[in-house]
C-alpha cells in the first residue's frame, strides 16, 4: 500500500483524527474514545497516519501521545493551491470578458 | 484540515443577467472558460472538456447538479479514468449594476487517492499558464 500524505487523507476517519490532533496532542486512548468504531480500527488508522508521516507517537510513561506534523499537510495545501491559481485565472478571464463586452454594448 | 472547500469571491463589473449568460451560454463560455460542444443549464445535463498539457490531457466530466436562474449554478467535476469527484458552485448576488460572484470548489480531497503524481501532472505543462495569462490577454483584445 502506498504511504504518502494523499493516502493518509483519503479516509474520512483519518482526516478527523488529523483535525483533532492539530489542535493539541492526545493519547491514543483519548483519540479512540472520540469515535464509535473499534479500538483496533482506530489503531490501524493511527498506524497508517504514522507511516504516512502525518503524526508521531511519543511514549511518556505508560501513555502514548499522538501529535500531528502539520508541515506534511503542506503537500495537500499545494494541491489545493493549484486550483486556487486555476480559478483565479479563470475569474480574471471572466472579468476581462465582461469588460470587453461592456465596451461593445 | 484541508478538506474544507475553497471559495473565491469576486465583484464583477457587469449586471447579473450578463454574468449568468457568461456562465451558461456555450458561445460566451468558450470566450473565457472552456470550449464545450454543448451546454444547457438544466439539472442532469452532462458535458465534458479537455484540459491539460500537450503531453498529458485530462478529460473533465461534469454533470449539472443545481440551476437557479441568475442565482446559482453547480456541477460535478471529475476526471475520466481517475477516482474522486468534486463539485463547482457558482453563486450570484446583484449589487446594483454589479454582480457578486462566489465560486466554491468542494471535494478536491477526493482526488487524493490518485496520488501526488496525479496532482502534479494534472496542472503540469502550462495549463494554468494558458488559462491564467493567455486567455485574459486574448479576451482583452477587441
Amino acid at each position: 500500500m502506498r504511504r504518502d500524505v494523499f493516502q493518509a487523507i483519503a479516509d474520512p476517519t483519518r482526516r478527523e483524527i488529523i483535525g483533532m490532533l492539530t489542535q493539541n496532542p492526545m493519547t491514543l486512548n483519548t483519540v479512540a474514545e472520540k469515535f464509535e468504531i473499534s479500538r483496533p480500527a482506530i489503531s490501524k488508522h493511527v498506524r497508517i497516519l504514522t507511516e504516512c508521516g502525518l503524526i508521531t507517537i511519543n511514549k511518556q510513561g505508560r501513555e502514548r501521545f499522538c501529535s500531528s506534523k502539520p508541515e506534511k499537510l503542506k503537500e495537500v495545501a499545494d494541491w489545493a493551491e493549484k486550483y486556487r491559481i486555476f480559478w483565479t485565472g479563470k475569474l480574471d478571464a471572466l472579468e476581462n470578458f465582461l469588460e470587453a463586452e461592456n465596451k461593445t454594448i | 484540515m484541508d478538506t474544507t472547500p475553497f471559495v473565491i469571491e469576486r465583484t464583477l463589473n457587469a449586471p447579473i443577467n450578463r454574468v449568468w449568460e457568461a456562465l451558461t451560454d456555450r458561445d460566451k463560455m468558450a470566450k473565457w472558460y472552456f470550449e464545450l460542444d454543448r451546454f444547457e443549464p438544466v439539472v442532469g445535463f452532462e458535458f465534458s472538456f479537455t484540459g491539460g498539457s500537450e503531453q498529458q490531457t485530462y478529460v473533465h466530466l461534469c454533470q449539472v447538479t443545481a440551476v437557479e436562474f441568475e442565482k446559482k449554478l453547480s456541477y460535478t467535476w471529475r476526471y475520466e479514468g481517475y477516482a474522486g469527484n468534486s463539485e463547482v458552485i457558482f453563486e450570484l448576488v446583484a449589487e446594483g449594476d454589479k454582480t457578486h460572484l462566489t465560486l466554491t470548489h468542494k471535494g478536491l480531497h477526493s482526488f487524493a487517492e490518485n496520488g501526488p503524481d496525479f496532482a502534479k501532472e494534472c496542472f503540469a505543462g502550462g495549463w494554468t499558464e494558458l488559462v491564467g495569462n493567455l486567455l485574459p490577454k486574448y479576451v482583452e483584445t477587441p
